[in-house]
């Protein structure tokens, strides 16, 4: 049972900086970011490639990938998506440019990085145990590193003038444009930060676990499920829906037949949406 | 730093500058004979290394036989060209991928492609158009009658079990094995004709989970399994990338037992993903174990590298289907080339020397046991066993024929 | 809303039919005269021409759902669904190919209006993200249910009896669509099409005047599920199997690309926009690894100068001649 909690825990931080960054993105754009997943494989594999080619302290690798995958989000921003959201007649027409970028960034790192799973050996070895549970000290470390950004994200959406200028953003973008908000400038760092959130996931896991060019997909369909359960575009929603799906996979893997989990956990999504369709804390219809 | 190398090319030649290729179909331009060998596969997406390993091991070869003129068919030197189509894993693409080889380009031998559904959707496609396939999949309703188009290229996962779990039993002591199968068809079909091995020969199975294959953290996965202290995991059709991970999550919850994998791995991953946690995995491998390969197979190896900017161990067990198709050419004459039934006749005798390897070993084709005719490359299955950061070879067997 | 350069038929059957020819004819030239007769001789086009007018056909049902304001990723799972249930009525069931066809679509369609009830309730991304999950769940369930009872996949799937060459079968491929896109194109013509744009527009302003909503979606959800389900069932005829694994998260959201890239706002965009991805990706193919680079770098220039999708460059044409306002 320690056992079962201690994994759900550290599901459900790793899978926090995911949901951040992709809610973050969404409520300020409107964009379903089809392209988080690869955006946290890109973050990984620059650590890789900065620890392992060229030589770099871990520390400062996370930093530099986190940078540069951010200023990739902004580009990303600047160029591609305002164009388009400034001259399409559906908000929804994003969507694929938003799949166009991930074909984009999934297929660069393929040349770029190769087709191999990297992995970086793990900062601190060792082992914990917590009662019964085991609890290996990198994991631990992830853990740490993950729980203190993420309150340190929340500080910054709360409390900072250009925190709460996104948060303005994301509940009326006329009032605060009316307000004396830049608002291109506050949309061009968000989508840079929820990039940069993402790219911070992908280079810790690439600790625990590595990385290879093709594993975005599946992450994005893992940021869906936990923006879906706390609701989009809220940042509250984010974390809870990242806490249920940390945990709700830890029991399902422990108590149900293996290949049994998933197939409940998109049932009981679908069940859930019915009853509340906008998720634990969304607003209605997004 | 190969790959900085390779990477550096790759800038400098730039993918506009390649970009200005298209339209220019890739028809023939050198002088001489050529012959055109397809390979098909998925090279990009999730599952891209699978058919990568695929493209460039087909490339070394044929870089091996240019380097020396081409390859002698009839008194004749051949150029060996490789046609590479990527199918994204994608049944609809394979179709026409297929279609484009064999119809568009004349091409009257492919290899691969990867998986069991694209596989099964070709052989329509190569009955058709009379064309001789290599796929790396098990599904046996291709290699058995009425199919008769398809050659395995490697050795079946059902077929390993045997072999690998009586040594494990016999020189290793294990009795109680736990399952850990990818959560998909082909996972589970291994992992269902594995569990009947294991049954036969006695052994206790505890536990039998299973994962997805979009899977980030094992650590919830192999929990059941370690808890139940079995002897050995046995990990059904996993992927290169997930076996060092799982490995690292099980040691990282104190399991001290074995590891089995019935598919070849790769020893750089473990090393960087799984580290220390890295020993006492039993896989398949190819001829890549340093103390039995020969100086042909350094060749290979050099010439993977040339094309691939580093080494996979996976190209081990990859190295063969070329190098047979060429080899069952030279015997057939140039009249194989385009006619597939002189070739199908030629499979039951043939036999070459196996020049992977440093020990005389004859190269057959197999399959009458599990196919009932020979429709599988008899690659030597060489068991090996992963000890301070490398492969170690723990056996060597083979297929019945 | 772009009502100005919409040229969906909306002003009276009488001037319905002109635009409807002005298309139909054409497309109708081009899939039976000029594609039979340039690719006669090249069964590789033929054939990616049969896939396209075969994902084009689910794909007119994916923009059927975008007609009434929702984004549907779950055309990959009617298709599984299709798939699967003509392929077991005849390899098991012994039945021919032509009796299946229907019952793939008619299974799919019931599965569609069954979870369609509750599902449609959902708007904006919930919905998209919604259909996203369920093209997942459906293919676990395939798995979890068939490893239960031991079939997980079909194989040696016969093909279509009558069908013999790649020609034929892109013929009944080209035919499909044909009728699909009259079906369509009628469909949107209709009172029915009217309703489904105002349900676009104002959901609740329709409820307002007394239309039954509720209603009005499932049936524009059945119709896209049934279509996917006859595709699906075609493809498993074609390829000879079908695996869980046959549609992926990747295949739906495929069908959604293919309607985005066409534009949302011409019932010849889903056609239009499966040709050009699927034609584009295969052309591609003489840059080697590059294509899916530059696959994806296309789709991005085609939203950035045309972010209303490709059929949205005419009226913009015609606009600039100076044409019609």
């Amino acid at each position: 049972m320690e056992q079962i909690l201690v994994n759900g825990a550290i599901l459900a931080a790793n899978y926090a900086l995911i949901a951040l960054g992709i809610t973050l993105i969404f409520s300020i754009m409107n964009v379903l970011n089809f392209a988080h997943g690869q955006m946290f494989m890109l973050g990984g594999l620059l650590v890789y490639w900065l620890v392992v080619q060229i030589g770099l302290p871990y520390a400062a690798a996370l930093i530099g990938a986190t940078i540069i995958v951010g200023v990739i989000g902004m580009a990303f921003e600047v160029f591609f998506f305002r164009q388009v959201m400034r001259n399409s007649t559906r908000e929804e027409n994003t969507m694929l440019l938003a799949v166009g970028t991930a074909l984009l960034l999934e297929n660069a790192a393929l040349s770029l990085f190769g087709e191999k799973q990297r992995g970086v050996p793990p900062i601190v070895s060792g082992v914990y145990k917590l009662g019964d549970a085991f609890l290996p000290a990198n994991r631990a470390f992830v853990f740490g590193v993950s729980v203190v950004l993420i309150v340190a994200v929340l500080l910054f959406v709360n409390y900072s003038r250009t925190g709460r200028a996104m948060r303005a953003l994301a509940q009326d973008r006329t009032a605060t444009l009316l307000m004396g908000v830049n608002t291109a400038r506050v949309s061009t760092l968000g989508f840079g930060l929820g990039a940069a959130l993402a790219a911070v996931a992908g280079g810790l896991l690439i600790t625990v676990s590595g990385v290879n060019a093709g594993v975005g997909t599946a992450i994005s369909t893992k940021a869906f499920i936990m923006i879906m359960i706390g609701g989009a575009g809220v940042v509250s929603g984010a974390l809870l829906g990242a806490v249920a799906l940390g945990f709700i996979e830890a029991f399902g893997y422990a108590y149900l037949p293996g290949s049994l989990t998933y197939l409940m956990i998109f049932v009981a999504l679908i069940i859930f949406l019915l009853i509340r369709p906008q998720g634990i804390m969304g607003k209605p219809w997004g | 730093m190969v790959i900085a190398s390779r990477r550096t090319l790759l800038k400098g030649a730039g993918a506009l500058a390649l970009a200005g290729a298209i339209g220019a179909p890739a028809r023939v331009r050198a002088e001489g004979k050529v012959l055109k060998i397809g390979q098909l596969g998925v090279m990009s997406g999730p599952e891209a290394s699978w058919g990568l390993v695929n493209k460039f091991s087909c490339l070394a070869t044929a870089e091996m036989w240019n380097a020396k003129g081409g390859v002698e068919i009839d008194g004749e030197l051949y150029r060996v060209e490789i046609v590479s189509v990527d199918d994204r894993n994608d049944p609809k693409l394979t179709v026409s991928g297929a279609e484009r080889l064999t119809g568009e380009e004349g091409i009257h031998y492919f290899v691969g492609p990867n998986m069991d559904t694209t596989a099964t959707s070709v052989r329509p496609i190569a009955e058709k158009n009379k064309a001789i396939y290599i796929p790396y999949a098990f599904a046996r309703t291709v290699y058995t009658p009425p199919a008769e188009n398809a050659i395995l290229g490697m050795i079946a996962s059902y077929q390993v079990a045997p072999v690998m779990y009586k040594i494990l039993k016999e020189e290793r002591g294990v009795g109680k094995v736990a399952f850990l199968a990818r959560n998909d068809s082909d996972g589970l079909l291994q992992r269902d004709e594995a569990s009947k091995v294991a049954k036969n020969l006695g052994l206790e199975i505890i536990s039998s989970d299973t994962y997805e294959p979009s899977i980030t953290d094992f650590f919830p996965v192999v929990a059941n399994a370690v808890s139940a202290s079995p002897d050995l995991i046995i990990m059904s059709s996993v992927a290169p990338a997930h076996c060092p991970q799982l490995m690292r999550a099980a040691r990282e919850m104190g399991y001290t037992g074995l590891f089995a994998a019935e598919s070849a791995q790769d020893i750089k991953i473990i090393k960087e993903v799984a580290g220390e946690y890295g020993d006492g995995l039993v896989s398949i491998g190819g001829a890549s174990t340093p103390e039995i390969r020969s100086a042909y197979m350094e060749d290979f190896i050099e010439k993977y590298n040339a094309v691939a900017g580093e080494w996979n161990d996976e190209a081990g067990t990859k190295a063969y289907a070329l190098e047979m198709l060429l080899g069952t050419l030279q015997k057939t004459g140039a009249a194989g080339i385009s006619d597939i039934e002189i070739f199908k006749k030629a499979i039951p005798d043939f036999s070459m020397k196996n020049p992977f390897l440093k020990e005389e070993a004859a190269l057959t084709y197999v399959g009458m046991a599990d196919f009932g005719q020979k429709r599988q490359i008899g690659v030597p299955m060489v068991i090996t066993e992963t000890k301070g950061g490398e492969f170690t070879t723990l056996a060597i067997g083979k297929v019945e024929s | 809303m772009a009502t100005a350069t919409d040229p969906a038929p909306t002003r009276g059957e009488k001037r319905v039919l002109g635009p409807f020819l002005l298309i139909f004819a054409p497309l109708a030239a081009v899939l039976f005269v000029a594609i039979p007769f340039v690719l006669a001789d090249m069964p590789y086009w033929l054939n990616v021409v049969t896939n396209a007018c075969l994902l084009s056909f689910a794909s007119l049902g994916v923009w059927l759902t975008f007609s009434i304001g929702r984004v549907n990723i779950a055309q990959g799972a009617f298709c599984l669904i299709g798939g699967y249930t003509v392929g077991g009525l005849t390899t098991f069931g012994g039945l021919s190919f032509w009796l299946a066809l229907p019952f793939g679509g008619a299974a799919a369609a019931l599965v569609g209006y069954i979870i369609g009830y509750p599902l449609l309730r959902l708007r904006g991304i919930y919905f998209a993200m919604v259909t996203l999950s369920l093209t997942e769940a459906v293919r676990l369930a395939f798995l979890y249910f068939g490893t239960m009872v031991g079939v997980t996949s079909i194989t040696s799937i016969p093909s279509p009896p009558g069908i013999t060459s790649p020609m034929a079968f892109y013929l009944f491929a080209a035919a499909l669509l044909i009728l699909g896109y009259a079906g369509i194109w009628r469909l949107q013509s209709s009172r029915t099409g009217g309703v489904f744009r105002s349900m676009r527009q104002n959901e609740e302003l329709a409820a307002s005047i007394g239309i039954d909503v509720a209603r009005y979606r499932v049936f524009a959800f059945t119709i896209c599920c049934f279509m996917g389900g006859i595709a699906g069932g075609i493809f498993a005829a074609l390829q000879q199997n079908v695996y869980p694994q046959s549609y992926t998260v990747a295949d739906s959201i495929n069908f959604m690309l293919y309607c985005f890239l066409g534009g949302l706002e011409f019932v010849l965009g889903p056609i239009v926009g499966t040709f050009a991805l699927v034609v584009s990706f295969e052309l591609l193919r003489a840059i080697q690894e590059y294509q899916a680079l530059l696959y994806g770098i296309l789709m991005i220039v085609v939203m950035l100068f045309l972010p209303n999708g490709l059929l949205s460059f005419f009226p913009a044409l015609k606009r600039l001649s100076g044409g019609r306002k």
